[in-house]
């Protein structure tokens, strides 16, 4: 059943096969990852036409010049970062509800926290927009004699769109990393003369680690690269990378400084993303987390 | 494994002092629902605005409604947005599919290679895959358009094609972002499969092709389900691609209401955004409604019962 | 140019080594002057009660060409027979600058559904013609733009036969000459759609006493209306308002003075509402008290909202004339060219006007115009507040200096 020539046979139709399967997945990969991607380099070391766009060269300068804009990258590292924290310190709390409630009502629970996402990214952004401008809580804090406060286009403005918005990116991890804790874990420790906080921290926490993990990076990546919300309720005041990135080539027209910035906004993400697993690992999780 | 004790789904068993703290969580829960449900409530309750813009209530009246079915663009670029949608979700789904199996069986190589890829394509944020495929079709064009001017001049077939950015630019960028995530999913069930079944049925004399369509299709479905509901997500709600990638007559939805937000918007597209947002509950409800009916008559999907699908109960 | 450029210049037209009307057009203090001659009828250039019973424009200086003796000039639009327009057009402009009307009309006559995109800078407009591959079809650019459209090949060179309502002797030269490149040929890119200037809008409900300069302007967002205030996002109104309240030009491009105007304008910008050439939604909604305007926007604002008043800056600004071309390669060529023969029938001219607000160039649309609208202080305001803006300068749309700049503004 197994001669040596029907074996190769079989083997070189796997081969086909496979290469046909994968064959669509590479196509995209390469013409619409890869080849872009090298677009972007080749437009990194080249040289602003005098009108704008590119005009061939091979110069680092871009490069070089990056440092100068660092305030953007920083300004985007520390919101990110900021953002990812806030979503954490309201989603732990709530992903901890949602692991404690019996089965049908936290199945109903968790849609419910989804059910938003089902209106446009935009709207939602926009009905903040009118929260917070002048005819919505500055005008009941007004009218209840708290003074005049500006919300709108503010940094507090963009945490808030950011949270709303990445908080079910956040809930999720955490929600299946509680989910599976084992109270007697808990039971175990109280009974050891743990204190609440003391379980807390030394129980709940790590064995959540990999929840909190997932969630913020799942978190903190595409806030790296986020444009829309910085736009809108920012009012051209808050900037981030993203928001750099479309100055550079729609209205400066800088390609070759925009192309190198996005190198570099890649970079970053990279090596935050290596952070992440560096200290995964560290913290010995055995399971393979999926990105999602 | 809940957070009960050894016994069935109960519900926790709590303990006096943590009454206190249940409350606090629930405090704390139901002001984040409200902060996640009010803006919604706003956005549907302007919809009914008889007033002129969005910012101040001016009695009700379903005018907008009207208006928003009325209004060629409007409508236009929700069915382009749709149309995307339904195509990005089929091609991604289709293809990540067939790439996760096909990664099983090759050479570990080639597997480093695509996970690399994939990592990539998660990764890099959507302004930079918007501007840079961009760039890259523009090129593109550039060099297919005199060339078919060439060949149709040569061949007498009157006016050569032109091609542009268009509907079709967006679909294939958005399959590229939600491809990657569909391998992901797949792989991971993949990964976690019970291979004693496709063993069993190769026992059994079933041809790869059979084994496929009847044991290891099903088992996936739950994540390619999953996969395709996300890549319709993303693409329908995408903003930033679909901004740079499509062409001047065909905006999508999330492209004409930020075009509109910029001019000063009207209560059309809450009306918009609240009809979108009622489909979309009908069509989970009803969904919910028929995975409940399957499941009491015994499980369908054969995916084993009680193992979460996703991390997390929610398809 | 700067300072010093402008007294050389001076000096030369004063002993002679150059002639007058070279130092005007130079300096661009020419067309200043000459759009309020031609276009502020206070002054008497064209005729302010000429509505009745459609007399044409009294003559002006050159003679009427052969194509408009065939067309009556006040008569309506027809479209040309036998071309086919296809369904869409996409026409690239600003904000608040047609009349829905107008399209509709347009619409109506031809089959043609007009798509209005919008963007807020020419700066905007460059980039994407510079990717290429944008569909567009009708462009809306300044009359500093044309020297890179023209080079760059990316608005094609008029066919004035298929636009016969045209006819450059109802134009002013001076003010039609940026859309000729190169410079004094007869490829012609576009003509007018109107001309204006930039200044400055304030909420008086809020404001009392509105600034009167551009110094005052970026002093008092500092001070009493923090918060509440709006600039372009668009570096030559930004930076150059910023110039003007230094004392420098609108169109400097010297390295100290834009490095003075940086401070200002970095130092300013905490205290701004938004950087945003779309700002009418938020004074109208009484989020913003003062703004960077364009004229035809203080109009509409002022229409709308009495208390909202339009300043042009006394120490200096920007005067503008903003035209109609056809991008090259247009998809929808044959729809384009008969948008632009719509337009330049003075009666579509005159009636798109009195929604917009601008100022018209075309002594015919203007004789059309109802003395309401001619006497509206905003869009025709007396020569004497014009003396001192400046129309931009064709080197500033490339200048790498100043686009640097203004993202270093935005990003810190």
């Amino acid at each position: 059943m197994t001669d040596r020539g029907a074996a190769a046979g079989e083997r070189r139709r796997s081969r086909t096969v496979n290469a046909a399967l994968l064959l669509p997945a590479s196509a995209w990969f390469f013409f619409l990852l890869i080849v872009p991607l090298i677009i972007l380099l080749v437009f990194s070391v080249g040289a602003r036409a005098p009108e704008g766009g590119y005009t061939p060269a091979l110069q680092l300068d871009n490069y070089l010049e990056l440092p100068t804009r660092a305030a953007a990258f920083i300004n985007t590292l520390w919101m990110a970062t900021a953002g990812t924290i806030l979503c954490l310190l309201v989603g732990y709390p709530l992903a901890y509800y949602l692991a404690t409630r019996a089965g049908t009502k936290r199945t109903l629970l968790l849609i419910l926290v989804v059910v938003p996402f089902w209106t446009s990214f935009l709207i939602r952004t926009y009905a903040w927009m009118s929260i917070l401008g002048n005819n919505g809580i500055p005008a009941i804090v007004e009218a209840l004699g708290f003074g005049h406060v500006t919300l709108i286009n503010t940094p507090a403005a963009v945490m808030i769109g950011i949270v709303y918005n990445y908080l079910p990116l956040m809930v999720f991890p955490l929600y299946v990393s509680l989910e599976r804790l084992d109270k007697r874990l808990l039971e175990a420790s109280k009974d050891l003369g743990a204190g609440r906080i003391g379980t807390f921290r030394q129980v709940t926490l790590p064995l959540s680690a990999v929840g909190l993990l997932s969630g913020a990076i799942l978190v903190f990546i595409p806030l790296m690269g986020e444009y829309v919300i910085p736009a809108l309720l920012g009012g051209g005041k808050v900037f981030f990378v993203g928001n750099a990135l479309v100055d550079l080539f729609l209205q400066s027209r800088n390609w070759p400084f925009g192309s190198a910035a996005s190198i570099g906004l890649i970079v970053v993400i990279l090596l935050a993303v290596s952070l992440y697993l560096w200290l995964g690992s560290r913290g010995r999780v055995e399971r393979e987390v999926s990105l999602l | 494994m809940t957070l009960g004790t050894g016994r069935p789904d109960r519900g926790p068993a709590v303990d006096r002092a943590g009454r206190w703290v249940d409350g606090a969580f629930r405090l704390e829960a139901v002001l984040i629902y409200l902060f996640l449900y009010v803006p919604i409530l706003l956005v549907v309750i302007f919809s009914f605005n008889a007033g002129e813009r969005t910012g101040e209530l001016r009695g009700l009246s379903m005018r907008w409604y009207e208006y928003a079915i009325g209004d060629a663009f409007a409508m236009g670029a929700l069915r382009n947005s749709i149309g995307v949608a339904l195509w990005t979700s089929l091609l991604a789904t289709t293809f990540g599919t067939l790439a996760a199996l096909a990664l099983q069986r090759v050479p570990r190589v080639v597997r480093a290679v695509f996970d690399v890829l994939i990592y990539i394509a998660i990764i890099i944020p959507g302004i930079v895959i918007g501007i840079s495929t961009l760039i890259f079709f523009v090129n593109l064009f550039g060099f297919v358009n005199p060339w078919l001017a060439y060949v149709w001049s040569v061949g007498g077939l009157g006016e050569p094609p032109v091609v542009q950015k268009g509907l079709h630019t967006v679909i294939a960028a958005h399959v590229l972002f939600t491809m990657a995530i569909v391998m992901v999913l797949v792989r991971a069930r993949l990964s976690g499969m019970d291979r004693s079944l496709t063993e069993a049925s190769f026992d059994l004399f079933a041809t790869p092709l059979r084994t496929f369509f009847q044991v290891t299709l099903p088992q996936l479905a739950p994540a390619i389900i999953a996969g395709a509901l996300l890549a319709f997500t993303f693409s329908f709600d995408d903003f930033i691609i679909a901004n740079f990638t499509a062409g001047p007559g065909q905006p999508t939805l999330p492209m004409y209401i930020f075009n509109s937000i910029r001019r000063g918007i009207t209560p059309e597209v809450n009306a918009i955004a609240a009809m979108v947002l009622m489909v979309t509950v009908t069509s989970l409800v009803i969904v919910a409604l028929i995975y409940r009916r399957q499941a009491r008559q015994g499980g369908a999907f054969g995916a084993s019962e009680g193992a979460p699908i996703l991390e997390g109960d929610v398809a | 140019m700067d300072r010093n450029e402008f007294w050389d210049l001076y000096h030369d037209w004063q002993h002679g080594r150059i002639t007058r009307r070279h130092f005007m057009q130079v300096t661009g203090l020419g067309v200043a002057a000459a759009v309020v001659a031609a276009c502020a009828p206070s002054v008497g250039g064209s005729p302010s009660a000429a509505r009745t019973a459609g007399q044409t424009a009294e003559p002006s200086a050159a003679a009427p060409s052969a194509s408009s003796a065939t067309v009556d000039v006040n008569a309506d639009w027809t479209p040309p027979e036998g071309v086919d327009f296809g369904d869409t057009l996409v026409v690239t402009t600003w904000p608040n600058y047609h009349d829905q009307k107008t399209l509709d009309r347009f619409k109506e006559l031809t089959g043609v559904t007009t798509q209005l995109n919008i963007k807020g800078s020419n700066e905007e407009m460059l980039a994407e013609l510079l990717i290429g591959n944008t569909g567009w079809d009708v462009l809306v650019p300044t009359n500093y733009t044309f020297e890179t459209y023209g080079s760059k090949g990316i608005l094609e060179p008029l066919d004035l036969t298929k636009i016969p309502r045209f006819d450059a002797a109802r134009y002013d030269t001076r003010l039609l000459s940026p859309a000729f490149y190169p410079a004094g040929s007869t490829t012609q890119y576009g003509f007018n759609k109107d001309w204006g200037t930039t200044g400055f809008t304030v909420n008086t409900k809020n404001v009392a006493t509105p600034p009167t300069t551009w110094k005052e302007f970026f002093q008092r967002i500092q001070e009493d209306v923090t918060g509440k205030a709006m600039i372009h996002d668009y570096q030559l109104t930004s930076i150059g308002s910023a110039l003007v309240a230094l004392g420098y030009s609108f169109n400097s491009v010297a390295e100290a003075e834009l490095a003075e105007a940086e401070k200002l304008l970095t130092a300013v910008k905490p205290h701004l509402l938004a950087i945003t050439s779309d700002y009418q939604p938020n004074m109208r909604s009484g989020d913003a008290w003062m703004t960077m305007t364009w004229t035809n926007d203080g109009v509409q604002l002022h229409r709308d909202i009495p208390e909202i008043e339009y300043v042009i800056a006394k120490d200096g600004g920007e005067i503008w004339s903003d035209f109609f071309g056809v991008v090259a390669d247009a998809p929808h060529r044959e729809a384009a060219y008969a948008f632009l023969d719509f337009m330049a029938t003075p009666m579509v001219a005159a009636e798109d006007a009195l929604f917009h607000g601008a100022p018209l160039i075309d002594e015919a649309a203007i004789a059309l115009l109802p003395p309401a609208a001619t006497g509206n202080k905003i869009s025709y305001p007396d020569a004497a507040s014009l003396t001192k803006l400046e129309f931009g300068t064709a080197e500033l749309l490339t200048s790498q200096a100043r686009a640097d700049l203004w993202a270093r503004v935005k990003s810190s």
